[in-house]
């Protein structure tokens, strides 16, 4: 043991007597803390975004209900506000939070015409991409192992020591397992330190942390094999460096780029706008088709109204919001299909990330913090899922002509309780399977 | 190095180091293929971008007519009926946006258009994206903003510093070569490779004349993206002369396009957004809601907040009550309502666009700490792909609904009769007589985006021609300066 340790701290004064080693270290820990601090800060303002906008829904909703009284009426100005937080470890990927949308406001009107609204941000500062943890791992932690490792013998062979150093040294292991073991725990280090004082913050689980130091300690392992296999041999450090560099491109852009071509090329998706369209053109007749028409539609899949369809006058809401519903029904195979398109892609990313280790690391920490497109799908269902629960809430009221009374609006769902709700449902799913 | 005598000329000598130099590459395995890789990616980026971009631009166009079409093609109708079906915009992409699509992907590319509410745009291709993008695109920018650098210093990195392990550096100087020849012909030899990246995007670029982009912006362009690889073959040099490795030399060049490539252009954006915080459009929404309470409702010709706009049109026509008015007075409130309404919200609109702003600008002066920021916003701002463009869209469509709302509004006051309006939910006769004619729905102007003039985002790019001018004659006073002191 104390032998290991004579060689480590040989090699550790070693290291620090070099300005380069020193300078790659220190950009690592300078990069790494400012990507952490600036997802430290971007969570915390999606976290008060949610804050105020709650408040605000909250108070906008109490005066819609003060200022009305008839439910069809209630139910055109009464807006819900749905939302998707940013889980404890969405500090370090920020994921694709910046181009999914991650909060709406939903009214009774019909789903397909408001939940494709987008309030994301800057575009153009999206475009440039954002420095998060994960990218600091995956995209540059690489950079800076090839930069460490590549010349651990071709360095010592230009300035002729190599011969030496191997011929006094008591085993290789001694030699280059410990120049090469300080090198690594140094850099592992300087980038994780940052991510756990930013986990520390967060209140991240301990399970969370310990996944993601194991992912990445894999992937650093892996850069730093690869860089002192190919570098073994060789003499001249800056060909080594330019494979192994090449070779970065290569699983950062190019095999990633390659796999969204032909993915593209693969999976076939209906257009966004022809899915509004549609639900539009339909909304948008029904007003002028008999409204057996519009009831038939709606009671085809809301059967337990079909006594309920008779109408007074031209122009009842109970009609009105039935035939929000049947633009939506007639949207739904589209709309389907736009999704299925959408996680379709994302799965056979899933393929071309295996020849991408980058997007693979990505893919893993992304779908650990929730803010992947996953995520964003499941946002997206668990929006169209309140809807659903809102309009049924709604129906009673619109299609049996019982009298109502504004005390009921007490029970009507909302988004905080829903999701809760959810929550405890598959709990309890799992802990049934558990026990099973 | 062939020996020549001490009376040529330092031109003729620069020449000779060039040849020499690109001799050099030829024999070296790792420059040949770093080079074919360099042009290759270029070569296809080029072409598949611009089969994209042709593909948008068709699809987009047809779209548009389709939108336009469907809505003169609508039966009679109540008019605002027709406020409420709406209509759509679609943005064209600029002809420039082949070599640099900017931020086309990353904005909704369409509009829903209808009276009382401004929409965002919608369907971003980003979301129905793979991913896989994240990191770099197969953009003709992209590959030359971030490759061919990279590609520039495995080719040159040993430029000055291999003459030196070598010890031909010291023959060269003391036969009469000064130290400045020797590295302006390595730099004219990286130079020719930056004009042979180069010709794809110009042969590219002179297409999109053809799509009626001006010879003003190809050129700001192209020049804009022949600097950027200058400050690029500069560093390149200033490094291989000034250390006296090759691996030293290459660790440099290679940590400082980390930096300046990878790095800078994200610490550039994710401070901008912590800095300048912008909020969303939600949140506008609830302000502009907090205001509009003040209007009345629209819909509601009998909200009290009309009470005087109804006590002057009385007197206008001196009559007695609504009924008698000779134009509808619904019609009247719809207009002054979504007048009044458009106002408010344009307000709002106009502050978040001038939010962005603030945001992109601390963005885009990280361009003096790095050349890479300072091309990718002088590539957008010159091809119309920045978000300058995008909110010249989104203010194009707006007065493109506001005027059609406003001409159904007029139809709705002037061809409608107050009485049938009232009646209109009264039976089914009732209703086809609150209707008019669909002749009344061809008040859509055509609409085709197009991106700011030439002269414009040339203007909007100074700034950035700067920086890179900057980065360019910093390096070359250092250089000048080592020249003098090669060793």
């Amino acid at each position: 043991m104390s032998y290991m340790f004579t060689q480590l701290s040989r090699e550790w004064r070693f290291m620090l007597r070099q300005k380069y080693l020193l300078v790659l270290l220190g950009c690592a820990l300078l990069i790494s803390g400012f990507s952490v601090l600036s997802g430290l800060n971007e969570v915390e303002q999606q976290q008060h975004t949610i804050e105020r906008l709650k408040a605000a829904d909250a108070s906008d909703r109490t005066d819609a209900q003060h200022k009305h009284d008839e439910i069809g009426m209630l139910a055109y100005y009464t807006f819900h506000l749905t939302y998707s937080a940013p889980s404890d470890l969405a500090f370090a990927a920020l994921g694709e939070r910046d181009i999914y949308p991650w909060k709406h406001r939903i009214k009774m009107l019909a789903i397909e015409g408001q939940i494709y609204e987008s309030d994301t941000q800057n575009a153009e500062l999206t475009q440039a991409g954002k420095i998060d943890f994960v990218f600091v791992i995956s995209a540059l932690s690489p950079l800076i192992i090839i930069l460490l490792f590549h010349d651990l013998f071709a360095s010592e062979r230009s300035s002729g020591r190599h011969d030496l150093l191997v011929t006094t040294a008591k085993s290789p292991w001694a030699l280059w397992g410990a120049r090469g073991a300080i090198r690594f725990i140094a850099l592992f280090l300087c980038l994780m330190l940052p991510f756990y004082v930013g986990a520390w913050v967060s209140g991240t689980s301990l399970a969370a942390i310990g996944l993601v130091s194991l992912y990445c300690i894999i992937y650093l392992a892996f850069w730093a094999l690869v860089s002192v296999y190919w570098g073994r041999n060789a003499s001249s450090a800056p060909k080594v460096a330019s494979g192994l560099i090449g070779m970065w491109v290569l699983f950062a852009f190019i095999t990633p780029i390659l796999g969204d071509l032909s993915i593209n090329q693969l999976v076939h998706s209906p257009k966004g706008g022809d899915i509004v369209l549609t639900q539009r053109e339909a909304v948008n007749d029904a007003w002028d088709l008999p409204k057996e028409t519009t009831m038939d539609a709606f009671t085809a899949t809301y059967p337990e109204w079909k006594e309920h369809v008779a109408m007074q006058s031209m122009f009842e809401w109970k009609w009105y919001y039935a035939f929000q519903q049947v633009g939506d029904q007639i949207a739904a195979p589209m709309s389907q299909e736009y999704r299925e398109a959408a996680s379709k892609k994302y799965q056979f990313a899933g393929y071309a990330s295996l020849l991408s280790p980058p997007m693979l690391l990505q893919r893993l920490l992304t779908r650990l913090a929730e803010t992947d497109a996953v995520a964003a799908h499941e946002y997206e269902q668990q929006v169209r899922d309140f809807h659903q629960a809102l309009r049924l809430f709604h129906y009673p009221f619109l299609f049996a002509q019982g009298e109502f009374d504004k005390g009921e609006l007490i029970n009507m769902p909302s988004f905080d309780k829903f999701i809760f709700e959810q929550q405890q449902g598959r709990d309890t799913d799992s802990v049934q399977s558990a026990n099973k | 190095m062939s020996d020549h005598s001490s009376s040529i000329t330092p031109f003729a000598k620069t020449i000779i180091v060039a040849k020499d130099e690109w001799r050099y590459w030829l024999r070296s395995k790792l420059a040949i293929s770093v080079l074919a890789i360099g042009l290759l990616l270029t070569l296809s980026s080029v072409i598949v971008t611009a089969i994209n971009t042709m593909e948008l631009s068709h699809t987009r166009h047809a779209l548009q007519d389709n939108a336009e079409q469907t809505f003169a093609d609508q039966p009679d109708r109540h008019p605002h009926r027709m406020v409420h079906y709406g209509h759509y915009a679609f943005r064209a992409p600029s002809p420039l946006s082949v070599l640099d699509p900017g931020v086309d992907a990353y904005t909704g590319n369409s509009i829903f258009l209808e009276g009382h509410r401004q929409n965002s745009a919608m369907f971003a291709d980003q979301k129905q994206g793979t991913a896989l993008t994240q990191l770099g695109s197969l953009t003709p920018a992209f590959i030359v903003q971030t490759l061919a650098p990279l590609l520039l210093i495995l080719i040159g990195y040993s430029s000055v510093s291999r003459e030196r392990e070598s010890h031909t550096l010291t023959y060269l100087l003391s036969q009469g070569t000064s130290g400045f020849t020797l590295i302006a012909g390595k730099g004219l030899a990286l130079l020719s490779v930056i004009g042979l990246i180069l010709v794809p995007l110009t042969v590219s670029a002179l297409f999109s004349l053809h799509e009626g982009e001006s010879v003003v912006a190809i050129l700001g362009f192209i020049l804009g993206y022949a600097l950027y690889l200058s400050v690029w073959a500069l560093l390149v040099l200033l490094c291989s002369s000034a250390l006296s490795k090759n691996s030293e030399s290459f660790t440099a060049l290679a940590l400082t396009w980390i930096l300046l490539c990878v790095v800078m252009p994200r610490v550039a954006s994710s401070t901008a957004i912590t800095t300048v915080p912008a909020a969303g459009k939600l949140e506008t929404d609830f302000a502009v809601i907090a205001e509009l309470r003040k209007l009345g409702d629209g819909h509601n010709a009998n909200d009290p907040a009309f009470a005087q706009i109804k006590a002057s049109l009385l007197e206008k026509y001196n009559v007695d009550s609504i009924e008698q008015l000779p134009v509808n007075y619904r019609g009247i409130i719809a207009m002054t309502s979504e007048a009044k309404l458009t106002e408010v919200l344009n307000e709002f609109a106009e502050e978040r666009m001038q939010t962005e702003l603030a945001q992109t600008k601390v963005s885009r002066y990280f361009g003096w700490l790095s050349p890479m920021v300072a091309i990718r916003s002088l590539s957008m701002l010159t091809a119309g792909t920045s978000i300058e463009t995008h909110h010249k869209f989104l203010r194009e469509a707006e007065d493109l609904r506001f005027n059609f709302v406003q001409s159904l509004n007029k139809v709705h006051t002037e061809q409608l009769s107050y009485q049938d309006d009232m009646n209109r939910n009264k039976d089914d006769d009732a209703s086809l007589k609150a209707r008019v004619g669909a002749t009344n729905w061809q008040v859509l102007e055509d609409f085709t985006f197009a991106v700011d003039k030439p002269s414009l985002r040339l203007q909007r790019s100074a700034p950035a021609f700067l920086q890179l001018l900057a980065w360019i004659a910093a390096l070359i006073i250092v250089i000048r300066w080592l020249g003098k002191r090669l060793v």
